[in-house]
């Protein structure tokens, strides 16, 4: 550490060293703290805001996420990137993972948009799939 | 600058540093992407979770109070009006805020965990009310820490 640097007539001196350490550092410390909140959710989707609500587990293994798109007054729920007009397969698909793996959850991930009737529908599907364990995303901010 | 004899030395030195380590040049390097995320840092966005429990398949707790439940029931409406048991709050608000409706559900919750009794919450949404507003419910309820969350729209059965 050098006593605080500087050379035998007791005169301060910058030294480099120490600074790059401690550059690297908060490099280190900004990139991961920004990485890992980046968003990987549905760029069509306008999610509510909820500053009061728990920072998302993430647990993929665990999780089924339901996206409902709202577009032009019409509402499209979507799994793994497959679109489901018709709700039944997706209900055999959910109940055969929710079968196979007690701790399986649903997130839904709703337009703020979407009229609440639809939230409703999401939730049969879920209700119906045999899942209990549900919960609603949303950001932290506009 | 311009000097015969200093440019000769210049040379001389790119010369060998050419296959050496730049400092300078990095430490610039690393200032700008430093600042790029700590300025990133600040517009990020999370995502959070609201998280419930559907009825009906949970396991009942053995130290389930005997206290009979109070049971509140929150109107969505389509205008995007919030009530409780009938009554109106924060109708002349135009943000998303609910603080009235917050100290109410905090005042309702403190009341009965005094008596030790559940507070179960349903909230009756009307069919176009906006997903938003009942998200803006929810967060309400997470703040005032009420866990017991049924939810239906219209005439329907609810969850």
């Amino acid at each position: 550490m050098g006593g605080g640097g500087g050379g035998g007539d007791g005169e301060p001196e910058f030294q480099i060293a120490p600074m790059i350490d401690v550059l690297l550092v908060l490099l280190i410390f900004f990139m991961s703290i920004t990485s890992a909140q980046v968003l990987s959710i549905d760029k069509e989707i306008q999610l509510p805001v909820a500053k009061d609500a728990k920072k998302k587990e993430k647990d993929v293994q665990n999780e089924a996420n339901i996206n409902v798109r709202w577009t032009n007054g019409k509402a499209t729920i979507l799994f793994e990137n497959n679109s489901y007009d018709v709700v039944e397969p997706l209900v055999e698909k959910l109940r055969a993972r929710h079968d196979a793996n007690a701790k399986y959850r649903a997130v839904i991930r709703g337009d703020k948009r979407l009229p609440a009737i639809e939230i409703q529908r999401v939730m049969s599907v879920i209700a119906q799939a045999g899942i209990d364990d549900i919960s609603f995303s949303a950001l932290n901010k506009e | 600058m311009s000097e015969p004899g200093k440019k000769k030395h210049r040379e001389i030195e790119t010369e060998q540093l050419a296959v050496g380590f730049q400092i300078a040049p990095m430490i610039d390097v690393v200032f700008v992407i430093m600042l790029f995320f700590m300025v990133m840092v600040g517009s990020v966005k999370v995502e959070r979770e609201l998280k419930s429990q559907l009825p009906g398949l949970a396991p009942p707790s053995a130290d389930a109070p005997t206290e009979m439940p109070d049971e509140i029931i929150v109107g969505v409406e389509e205008s995007g009006a919030v009530t409780l048991n009938e009554e109106e709050f924060d109708s002349n608000r135009p943000d998303k805020a609910l603080p009235d409706f917050i100290s109410t559900l905090k005042r309702l919750k403190q009341e009965a965990d005094n008596r030790s009794a559940k507070v179960i919450v349903t909230i009756q949404a009307e069919e176009q009310a906006t997903y938003e507003r009942v998200i803006d419910v929810l967060n309400a309820l997470a703040v005032a820490k009420v866990a017991n969350v049924t939810f239906t729209v219209g005439g329907d059965e609810g969850f």
